[in-house]
C-alpha cells in the first residue's frame, strides 16, 4: 500500500469520505509505504492511524516503512493511550427521560433556593431596621431615579395610549347605548385598578428588573461579590434591600403617575370620539371612583416591587461562570418577574373580589 | 537559511497622544521560539495584536508569512488567520461551548471534515495540550486556570498553524503548571513543527524555551538575541530587568538546568 500526497487537514477530508469502500487486500503481510508522503498534520496523522488499526484489525500483520521521522513522531502521538481516553469520555447524549428529570430537579432546586433567597433577604431587611444606622441610602436614592424618574416618560407615554386605546374601544359600545357619559367610569376604573399598576410594573421589570439582573451578574463573574463578602460587607445589604425599597417608593409613586397620563388619555379621547368634554369627564370620574379603587391600584405596586426586585436580584445571583450565562438569567429574570406579577395581579383580583372591595 | 516567517519594519502606533511604538523593528525566523519582553504597558500586546491583524498601527509594515497585514481587512485577512493559532491572554474560550467544541470550531469552520473525524482530531489536540481527558465534554467556566490555557491552545493549534502567537501564556499559573506550560510548547513545537511568537514577562519562559528573545523598551527594540548574548547587554533598563533579584533567580535556574 503506498501512501501519496499531502496528509493535511485540508485534504483527507475526501480521504476520510472514501475509506469505507475500500476493499482492504486480503494479504496476511501489508507493507505500506510512507516514502510519497509530501506533507502531513494531526489530521493526516490521524487518518493513516485510523487506517493501520483498522488492517491491524483484520488480522494482518502491518509494517510502515519510508515514513519521514517528524511524520512518524506525528503518528505515534495521535496513537497514545490519551487520545483514546478523551475519545472515550466522549459521553453519550442523556436520554429524553434524563433531561427531562434533570429539568424537572433544577426547576425544584431553583424554587427551594428562591425561598432560601427571599428567607436570607428578610433576615437581612430585619437586621437593617432594626439597625437604621445600617440602611444604605445613597444607593436607594439612585435607584428610585433609574427606576422611577428616568422611567417616567416611558410609563406615562404608554399609559396615555392605553387611556386613549381603552376608551376608543369602549366609545363603540357606549355609542350604541347612549351611555357616552360612562367612558369616565370605563377608563377610571381600569386604570386605576388595574392597568396603570400592571403596566408599570411590566415596564419596570423590563427596564430595572434586568438591569438588576445584569448588574448583579457581571459582579459575580468578576467576583465582585465575593470581595464584598471579604471587605465584611454582606451583599444582600449592598445590592439588594436598596433595591427592593427602591423599588417600593418608586412603584406606587409611577403607578399614580400613571394613572393621571392614563386617564388624561382617556379624557382626549372621550371629547373627540363621545363628545364628553372634561369637566362633564372629570365631574362624572368623582362618582365612579371610590377611594378605595384608588388604594387597591397603588396598594399593589409596593407587591409588584417586591416580586421584581427580589427575582431580579436572585436571578442575578445564580449567574454562573461566563458572560452567556448572565445573558440567560437577564431573559429568565424578566420572564419570570412579569409572569410573577401578573399571577399577583389576578391573585388580588380574587382577593379583593371576596373581600367585596 | 528561510527568510523570516514574521517582518515587523519601523512601526509607529499611536493611541491620542500616546505613543505606544516608535519605530519598532524585529524578525521572527522560522521554526524558532520567539519571545517578546518588556515592563508591563510597554506595548507588546498590542504589537502582537497588531501582527494577527486585530489592530492598526498608524505606520510602518508588519510582513506575516510573506503578506502584509498592515491595512488588511477581515476578509483578506482570513486564508492567513488559517495559518496561524493565537493564544489570547484570558484564553478567549467560548463559554457557550464545551472544550471539545472549542477545539473544533476552526475545524468545522474552515474545513469538509466530517463531525466523528473532527471530534478525534479535537481528542488529539486535547490530549496533545495535557488535558485530562474528562475535561473534552466540560465547560470553559469548570476548567481551572491552568486547564483554560491548554484547551484555548489546543483551539489555537487545531488547523495545524504554521505559526503560532502566545500572548502571556504563563501569566496567573501556578509554577508547577507554568513549568509544565514550558515543556509542553517546546513540545508542540518539535512535534508540528511550529514556528511561536510569544509575549512574556516570564523569566522562566525566556531563559528555558526561548530561541531569541527581544526586549522593548519605551516603543523601540533595545535589544534582540539570545538569552545569553542579551543578558550581556549594557542597557540599563535591560539588565536591570534580568538582574533584578527574580531575574538572577531564573538565571540561575536555567542554568543550573544546563
Amino acid at each position: 500500500m503506498r501512501c501519496v500526497g499531502a496528509w493535511t487537514v485540508d485534504h483527507v477530508a475526501g480521504l476520510e469520505a472514501r475509506l469505507d469502500d475500500v476493499g482492504w487486500p486480503a494479504d496476511t503481510e501489508v507493507v505500506v509505504e510512507g516514502s510519497t508522503v509530501r506533507a502531513m498534520d494531526t489530521a493526516g496523522a490521524w487518518v493513516l492511524h485510523q487506517i493501520l488499526q483498522t488492517l491491524e484489525r483484520g488480522g494482518r500483520r502491518v509494517s510502515l516503512r519510508g515514513l519521514r521521522a517528524e511524520h512518524e513522531a506525528l503518528l505515534r502521538m495521535v496513537g497514545s493511550p490519551g487520545v483514546g481516553d478523551v475519545l472515550a469520555t466522549a459521553a453519550a447524549r442523556p436520554s429524553f427521560l434524563e433531561r427531562i428529570g434533570a429539568s424537572a430537579w433544577a426547576g425544584a432546586r431553583q424554587t427551594v433556593e428562591m425561598l432560601s433567597f427571599v428567607g436570607e433577604v428578610a433576615v437581612v431587611g430585619v437586621r437593617s431596621v432594626l439597625r437604621p444606622g445600617r440602611i444604605r441610602w445613597k444607593p436607594v436614592l439612585y435607584n428610585v431615579r433609574t427606576a422611577g424618574v428616568d422611567a417616567l416618560p416611558i410609563t406615562g407615554l404608554l399609559c396615555f395610549l392605553m387611556g386613549i386605546v381603552i376608551a376608543y374601544q369602549g366609545a363603540t359600545q357606549l355609542r350604541r347605548y347612549g351611555a357616552n357619559i360612562f367612558v369616565a367610569d370605563l377608563v377610571g376604573l381600569a386604570m386605576l385598578r388595574e392597568l396603570s399598576p400592571l403596566l408599570t410594573a411590566i415596564i419596570v421589570a423590563g427596564r430595572s428588573g434586568s438591569a438588576y439582573t445584569a448588574q448583579i451578574g457581571t459582579m459575580k463573574v468578576t467576583e465582585e461579590v465575593d470581595a464584598l463578602r471579604t471587605v465584611g460587607i454582606v451583599p444582600i445589604e449592598l445590592l439588594v434591600l436598596p433595591k427592593i425599597v427602591a423599588l417600593g417608593i418608586a412603584l406606587p409613586l409611577l403607578s399614580v403617575y400613571a394613572d393621571v397620563l392614563g386617564v388624561a388619555g382617556g379624557m382626549v379621547m372621550a371629547k373627540r370620539e363621545l363628545a364628553v368634554g372634561f369637566p362633564d369627564f372629570l365631574d362624572r370620574l368623582q362618582y365612579a371612583l371610590r377611594l378605595s379603587d384608588f388604594l387597591v391600584g397603588i396598594g399593589k405596586a409596593p407587591v409588584f416591587a417586591a416580586i421584581i426586585a427580589v427575582v431580579g436580584c436572585f436571578q442575578g445571583f445564580q449567574v454562573a461562570g461566563d458572560a452567556e450565562s448572565v445573558g440567560r438569567r437577564t431573559t429568565v429574570s424578566v420572564v419570570q418577574s412579569i409572569f410573577l406579577v401578573i399571577v399577583a395581579d389576578a391573585l388580588f383580583s380574587v382577593v379583593f373580589d371576596t373581600l367585596g372591595i | 537559511m528561510p527568510g523570516p516567517i514574521v517582518e515587523v519594519r519601523d512601526l509607529h502606533t499611536r493611541f491620542g497622544d500616546t505613543i505606544v511604538h516608535d519605530g519598532v523593528g524585529l524578525e521572527v525566523r522560522e521554526g524558532e521560539i520567539f519571545a517578546l519582553a518588556g515592563a508591563s504597558g510597554c506595548g507588546k500586546s498590542t504589537l502582537l495584536r497588531e501582527m494577527i491583524a486585530l489592530q492598526q498601527p498608524v505606520a510602518g509594515s508588519i510582513r506575516v508569512l510573506g503578506r502584509e497585514v498592515v491595512g488588511l481587512g477581515d476578509e483578506e485577512a482570513l486564508p492567513l488567520r488559517r495559518h496561524w493559532g493565537v493564544l489570547f491572554e484570558r484564553g478567549g474560550l467560548f463559554g457557550s461551548l464545551t472544550v471539545r467544541e472549542n477545539v473544533g470550531l476552526p475545524l468545522r469552520e474552515h474545513t469538509e471534515l466530517g463531525d466523528r473525524l473532527i471530534d478525534e482530531i479535537a481528542a488529539v489536540k486535547i490530549a496533545l495540550a495535557g488535558l485530562p481527558p474528562d475535561a473534552g465534554s466540560k465547560y470553559p467556566s469548570e476548567l481551572s486556570g491552568g486547564m483554560r490555557k491548554r484547551a484555548a491552545l489546543a483551539r489555537a493549534i487545531a488547523l495545524d498553524p504554521r505559526l503560532l502567537f502566545l500572548d502571556e501564556p504563563t501569566a496567573g499559573l501556578d509554577p508547577l503548571s507554568a513549568e509544565g506550560f514550558d515543556e509542553l510548547v517546546r513540545r508542540l513545537k518539535e512535534l508540528l513543527g511550529l514556528t511561536i511568537f510569544m509575549v512574556t514577562h516570564d523569566l522562566d519562559l525566556l531563559w528555558g524555551v526561548a530561541d531569541r528573545v527581544a526586549f522593548m523598551v519605551d516603543g523601540r527594540i533595545a535589544g534582540v538575541g539570545p538569552m545569553q548574548e542579551l543578558s550581556k547587554s549594557e542597557q540599563p533598563l535591560v539588565r536591570e530587568y534580568f538582574y533584578g533579584p527574580r531575574g538572577r533567580g531564573a538565571w540561575e535556574q536555567a542554568w543550573k538546568r544546563k
